[in-house]
């Protein structure tokens, strides 16, 4: 990360002795792929590139805050250019760091074994029939994260789901979520465990083990989450069409359920592999089993190879393959080159 | 309400220093990125942009987490129907303070060698004893004549923080003017010597 000290405004604090500094850093990537999409779709070549503000200052107690801003040309649009954050304050110290604005809280805790960037992820035509997670994670509200020792506890309260920077709290209108979670390091594994609940009735559970072995890091994790149908629902829609002379056309798209026909439990069953084969090369390899409610299920399979080439240049190598109850199964391929810059 | 209040006075007791539940929020961040990698590790929040760029980043640093020097096609293909060095022509400095200089970095891996512009950088040096620190060093001649206001040093440090590079913000005065001084040196050297020749 380039950080250039744009402004070094050195404010003396109230009573002398202390000084505030305020820091803007830039930073950016960049990533080019060709994919190779499951099914019969044609390849896709893909470029995207990221510029991120970071605004920071350290108060003369030594509470950092930060903030920032972004430029955007995402790898999911054609041409999809656009300007987002400004959405979140962040406020850290030694102890803890505390985030307001639009938060995300972790709707699927302990599910694992998703290894691929982006680009296949994204890009890659997979489309499973497995209901995961909640309708929406997201909006207005706090999070907070702390050190209790070597532990770190996480809680997040979304105050309205509707809303990212400005609304109202508990809104009738709006759904809440709070989701927290705890990861503790018990020698030579480490466990992470969480809880979601939302007030769509939606909520979930899960957990998950970290060891060392064999030169890599294995992650092993099981999530259940109990989703609501209706959640996953989209209504009937009517949009115009065409008008000619006293008629008018709408085109009709029907009301569907989502993934989930029936509400109930979603279970994900993951593991992840990780390890570097030199100082430049990292493997990677995830399984994960997913089922729903609807008695929907698929094994998905994943598998990423990447080499930095030294001056923020990488190369990769992404494959996923999903099988099961799935609009589009099969394999997906992304060969690229990320950068930082 | 009262839970609130009770709740918003956890977080400020929590908030200052380590907090009275004690530990190193950043020291376990980064304790927690080796199991998930940084990028997905659930204890971080990110933004879109951030994730993306997370990700871009991590990838081109590698697992020792250090983006390394570029891959030089110059150097590789140097090696291929010729002696392999790299000949600088049409230098518009003082040939004696660029070889001084060139002379006194010699043990110093080079990044930049400008001839034109009479610039010189290394590349980031590190100390065995101190991984956490880096310096470089640049050189510029400013002038066509064996003079000794002839050169400009400087030296550059970072110290590294959670995974991050940040300038030191020292000066390194006195470490400078003895390195210029050892330039004007090698050059009068060099000098003495072509006029004996």
């Amino acid at each position: 990360m380039k950080k250039l000290t744009l402004a070094i405004s050195a404010i003396a604090a109230a009573f002398g002795a202390a000084t505030a500094q305020a820091d803007v850093s830039v930073s950016g990537s960049g990533s080019a792929a060709y994919i190779a999409p499951a099914g019969s779709g044609d390849s896709k070549l893909n470029v995207g590139q990221f510029v991120s503000f970071g605004l920071s200052t350290t108060t003369a107690s030594g509470m950092t805050v930060s903030g920032g801003m972004g430029l955007s040309n995402t790898i999911t649009t054609d041409a999809g250019q656009a300007v987002s954050g400004g959405q979140t304050l962040t406020f850290a110290t030694g102890g803890a760091t505390i985030t307001v604005g639009d938060v995300t809280g972790d709707d699927t805790p302990g599910s694992v074994g998703g290894v691929v960037g982006g680009q296949v992820g994204d890009n890659g035509g997979l489309n499973s029939d497995v209901a995961t997670g909640f309708v929406d994670d997201d909006g207005l509200g706090v999070a907070f994260s702390t050190a209790v020792g070597a532990s770190t506890l996480n809680i997040t309260y979304v105050a309205n789901d509707d809303t990212n920077t400005l609304g109202a709290i508990n809104a009738a209108a709006s759904n809440a979520m709070t989701a927290a979670s705890i990861t503790v390091p018990m020698g030579a594994y480490t466990i992470s465990a969480g809880i979601a609940d939302s007030d769509t009735g939606e909520s979930s559970s899960g957990a998950s083990v970290s060891t060392a072995i064999g030169g890599g890091t294995l992650v092993v994790g099981y999530s259940q989450q109990t989703l609501d149908t209706s959640e996953k629902s989209t209504a009937a829609s009517y949009a115009l069409s065409s008008t000619d002379g006293s008629n008018t056309t709408y085109t009709t798209t029907a009301a569907t359920n989502g993934d989930l026909d029936v509400d109930g439990d979603s279970t994900v069953m993951g593991a992840t592999y990780t390890m570097s084969l030199d100082a430049d090369t990292t493997i990677a390899v995830g399984i994960q089993n997913a089922k729903d409610a609807d008695s929907d299920s698929t094994s998905q399979f994943d598998a990423s190879v990447s080499r930095a080439l030294g001056g923020g240049a990488s190369v990769f190598l992404d494959i996923r393959n999903l099988s099961g109850d799935a609009t589009q199964d099969g394999s997906a391929v992304a060969v690229g080159t990320s950068v930082s810059f | 309400m009262k839970i609130l209040i009770t709740f918003l006075a956890f977080i400020l007791l929590q908030s200052c220093s380590s907090g009275p539940l004690g530990g190193d929020i950043q020291k376990n961040l980064a304790e927690t990125d080796k199991i998930y990698g940084k990028c997905n590790n659930p204890n971080r929040q990110f933004t879109y942009i951030t994730k993306k760029i997370c990700e871009d980043q991590v990838r081109a640093a590698g697992p020792d987490g250090v983006v390394g020097d570029p891959i030089n096609l110059t150097e590789i293909f140097s090696g291929f129907g010729g002696n392999g060095k790299v000949v600088y022509a049409g230098s518009s400095s003082n040939e004696f303070l660029w070889n001084g200089a060139l002379e006194t970095l010699k043990e110093f891996p080079l990044k930049t060698v400008d001839s034109q512009g009479g610039f010189i950088s290394t590349e980031w040096v590190f100390k065995e004893t101190n991984p956490n620190q880096r310096c470089l060093i640049k050189v510029n001649i400013t002038s066509r004549e064996l003079m000794s206001n002839g050169v400009n040093t400087k030296i550059i440090c970072q110290r590294k923080e959670s995974d991050e590079w940040y300038s030191s913000n020292e000066l390194f005065v006195e470490e400078e003017k003895n390195l210029t001084l050892k330039i004007l040196e090698k050059a009068s050297q060099l000098s003495s010597v072509d006029s004996l020749s």
